[in-house]
């Protein structure tokens, strides 16, 4: 049966060129565009070099008080002390980082100015995140604890200051008018990956910026390690708790918020949620809603056409329906022949994906950004296709299957 | 002759819904852009009101620190004096970390005679400011030695905020009362009005603003040296500026920026989003036209006959042409009179922070694409009516 009706959708997509043509540049571009868009989701959301154990990290990208009364509301990330101090006393974690944010700093070379992104980080910022080194080693406890002028540099880094220099390991790097040893060179993160993302590592005990300061805020970041994914929430349960008994250290602001959160978590947090709100469910409506309206066009004229196509084969169905075809078969017949046009140009909208992703990696537009199509972008590019194929197809052939049998036969 | 054209359309309401629908939807996705375009485009128009070729911001971070405020004016004052014996430095000045183009804003309110007025944008510069960025002066003076030990503070405003409070009245010497109207500090002196600066990239609006002049305070979180070279300066000079500033704070992380860098930087990042939505609406239009041509042809295929019958009664082939042409025109009608309803609301409503005259313009702009769209993609199903011949389509029947 599902055979027969391959071969009718087949031969009616050749009949009509024109209308095949319209039907599939729709669904593929269509297609191509929410894919390259899940593409980069999933870029965001899944493990990236070098933040693989994303499945077993929280991360804590903020704080914030506030004022009940007043409504009066400080946000900014929490400071190396704050994090030491209360994240680092947590039992469940196996293992945790803290790290700064980035800070700018000019360095010139030749009469270049190379602008490098500085992260300083401890010991443990090397055992949570996977770099991989393609010179030296890391600096270690007792080297920071020294506070040893040292560096960890990136692929990128060595290629802007040091030239086509092959080792450059026990060379010195000058930024912000500081010489530092370099220790190690590592492969390039991606920007999209922003926790770890830096040009020049340094260890914490090296910054300008007094990390002795007891201020809640202060420009770090900390990541907690759990031994498996579900341990996670524990972690999350045991930091809320403690959070309840921080006190906020000012008299204006009497409540203080602070999450440990899984990745995605953490960026939605940043972006929309604020105190014990989380901002996903608003975030998804709003994703749904663009991909909904996105959506809405395309669907219209697909509609549109297949209509059009459908009536142009109002005597066959006619004659279908005069040997006895009830609705239920012609409809399920349509919506199948529907999806398999769908399908093809979902084919073509995996083509013309990959195309464009390749664009998007060569043009290089976020630097070390990396995407490429796989098997979870695939399933998502397949039902969008099914979503996409049915929708088009219900309201068109519901009115196929309404046509009155004289009537159709006679339309010709 | 519409009477009949609204008939004809009645009789196949059905499919012509569908068709409407399209339509509503395609000229609602072209209101979105070209709302956006006219803004930018009306943004861009605007005079930038100031000069930033040549102009470099030095990013202090960590900045030294001092018990009192009067050493850190002293200690700023002699860096401002090391920079300004450099060759290639022709001005420098101290300004709060909301420079131009940095995305960064402060605001705050005033009250003057009893009316509130929130949300402006609030500069804290010195005397130098006005000469680093060549601003315009409209009304009264900069800030100058005489203010030092004045009993006011001297305050500059930009144009929109003059107009907004005054109209076409002078401002100069005129008092603001702060936000929450106590007056038993020191009076805010107006003593200048500028014209407005476009300090947040080409495509974005100006806002009311007030340039309040630096106080000893200020220097205590001093965080941006605003420096104004000469065109010969180079990356060489660049690295011999940030020596000397690093030689001086040596516990401050630097950073120098050039203002035409981040004009550019702050374009793009305004630009992406709009490019992106004008290729995507660009696609999903060529889409619709693609659509509307096919279903408009087919419609012609299928009333072969009735074209047929008016042709061997004596209609010419223009006037076929015609029909067709007008029956979606008047298709299109029907669609953009609902359109501009939803699309009026927008203003009513107030709903997104646009003026209504782009509103309008973007309204008139997309009611003529949309017409357009449906001319063209008619204009060939009208011609093919038109050739078909009367014989060889009742024959068929």
């Amino acid at each position: 049966m599902l055979k027969n009706y391959f071969k009718i959708a087949i031969a009616v997509l050749k009949r009509r060129k024109f209308f095949t043509f319209i039907s599939l540049f729709g669904i593929s571009f269509t297609l191509t565009i929410l894919m390259v868009l899940t593409a980069f989701m999933d870029d965001v959301i899944n493990p990236t070099y070098p933040d693989l154990k994303r499945d077993r990290s929280l991360y804590i990208g903020h704080v914030e008080l506030r004022n009940s009364k007043e409504g009066w509301m400080n946000r900014s990330s929490p400071s190396f002390y704050f994090l030491n101090h209360y994240a680092g006393s947590l039992k469940t974690p196996v293992n945790m980082t803290i790290f700064s944010t980035n800070t700018a700093a000019s360095a010139y070379v030749n009469n270049k100015k190379v602008v490098l992104d500085m992260k300083y980080t401890d010991a443990a910022f090397w055992e949570v995140a996977d770099f991989d080194f393609t010179e030296g080693k890391p600096y270690d406890k007792s080297q920071i604890d020294g506070s040893q002028p040292l560096t960890v540099i990136t692929e990128k880094t060595k290629a802007d200051y040091f030239g086509g220099e092959q080792n450059v390991v026990g060379k010195y790097i000058e930024a912000d008018n500081i010489r530092y040893r370099v220790i190690g060179v590592v492969k390039n993160p991606s920007v999209t990956s922003n926790t770890y993302y830096a040009s020049l590592y340094l260890p914490y005990t090296l910054s300008k910026f007094n990390y002795k300061n007891t201020d809640i805020m202060g420009g770090s970041n900390a990541v907690l390690l759990a031994k498996t994914p579900v341990d996670r929430e524990k972690i999350r349960k045991e930091y809320a708790q403690l959070v309840t008994k921080i006190p906020t250290g000012s008299k204006e602001m009497d409540q203080l918020f602070s999450h440990a959160d899984t990745y995605f978590g953490d960026k939605v947090r940043g972006l929309m949620g604020s105190g014990t709100e989380t901002g996903q469910r608003r975030f998804l409506l709003m994703m749904s809603l663009a991909i909904g309206l996105f959506l809405l066009l395309p669907t219209i004229n697909l509609v549109n056409i297949n209509i059009t196509r459908i009536m142009e084969r109002s005597s066959e169905i006619g004659v279908r329906k005069a040997f006895g075809a009830s609705s239920k078969t012609l409809v399920y017949q349509f919506i199948v022949e529907n999806l398999i046009l769908t399908l093809i140009g979902g084919l073509l909208g995996v083509l013309f994906s990959a195309l464009a992703l390749n664009f998007i990696n060569q043009s290089d537009i976020l630097e070390g950004l990396h995407l490429s199509l796989n098997f979870t972008i695939l399933f998502y590019g397949f039902i969008a296709c099914l979503v996409f194929g049915i929708l088009s197809g219900v309201y068109p052939a519901w009115r196929m299957s309404k046509l009155a049998i004289v009537t159709a036969l006679k339309a010709q | 002759m519409f009477k009949h054209l609204f008939k004809l359309i009645w009789n196949k309401k059905k499919q012509n819904a569908l068709l409407i629908t399209e339509m509503l939807v395609s000229f609602m996705v072209m209101f979105a852009v070209f709302s956006m375009a006219v803004n930018v485009y009306r943004n861009y128009k605007i005079p930038m009101g100031f000069e930033y070729e040549n102009v470099w911001v030095i990013n202090l971070a960590n900045s030294p620190k001092f018990k009192t405020a009067d050493s850190s004016v002293t200690y700023y004052r002699n860096v401002r004096n090391t920079l300004m014996s450099m060759p290639q430095v022709m001005e420098v000045s101290y300004s709060s970390s909301n420079t131009p183009f940095t995305g960064s804003f402060m605001s705050t309110g005033y009250k003057y005679k009893g009316k509130q007025f929130n949300n402006i944008s609030y500069y804290q510069v010195d005397n130098y400011y006005k000469k680093a960025f060549n601003l315009q002066l409209l009304e009264g003076r900069w800030f100058n030695k005489e203010d030092d030990a004045a009993a006011y503070r001297p305050v500059v405003i930009n144009q929109s905020f003059k107009q907004e409070i005054f109209g076409n009245d002078a401002a100069v010497g005129k008092n603001l009362d702060d936000y929450d109207g106590k007056t038993d500090q020191k009076r805010n002196k107006i003593v200048g009005v500028v014209a407005d600066l476009k300090d947040h990239g080409d495509f974005k609006p100006t806002d009311r603003g007030i340039y309040s002049r630096a106080d000893s305070g200020f220097y205590k979180w001093m965080s941006r040296i605003i420096v104004k070279v000469a065109p010969s300066a180079d990356a060489a000079f660049e690295g011999r500026l940030y020596k000397t500033t690093a030689g001086m704070m040596k516990q401050a992380v630097i950073d120098i920026e050039h203002f035409t860098k981040k004009r550019d930087a702050m374009n793009k990042e305004n630009l992406t989003p709009i490019i992106i939505t004008t290729i995507l609406a660009a696609f999903l239009i060529i889409n619709v036209a693609l659509g509307l041509f096919g279903v408009l042809w087919y419609n012609i295929n299928k009333r072969r006959g009735e074209i047929g019958l008016r042709r061997a009664v004596g209609a010419s082939g223009n006037s076929v042409s015609w029909q067709i042409v007008a029956e979606s025109m008047v298709l299109a009608t029907l669609s953009l009179i609902l359109g501009v309803f939803f699309a009026v609301q927008f203003p009513l409503l107030n709903l997104f922070d646009l003026s209504t005259g782009v509103y309008v313009n973007a309204i008139v702009l997309s009611v003529i694409f949309i017409y357009l769209l449906v001319f063209i993609c008619s204009l060939y199903p009208g011609k093919q009516a038109a050739a078909i011949y009367p014989a060889v389509a009742l024959h068929e029947e």
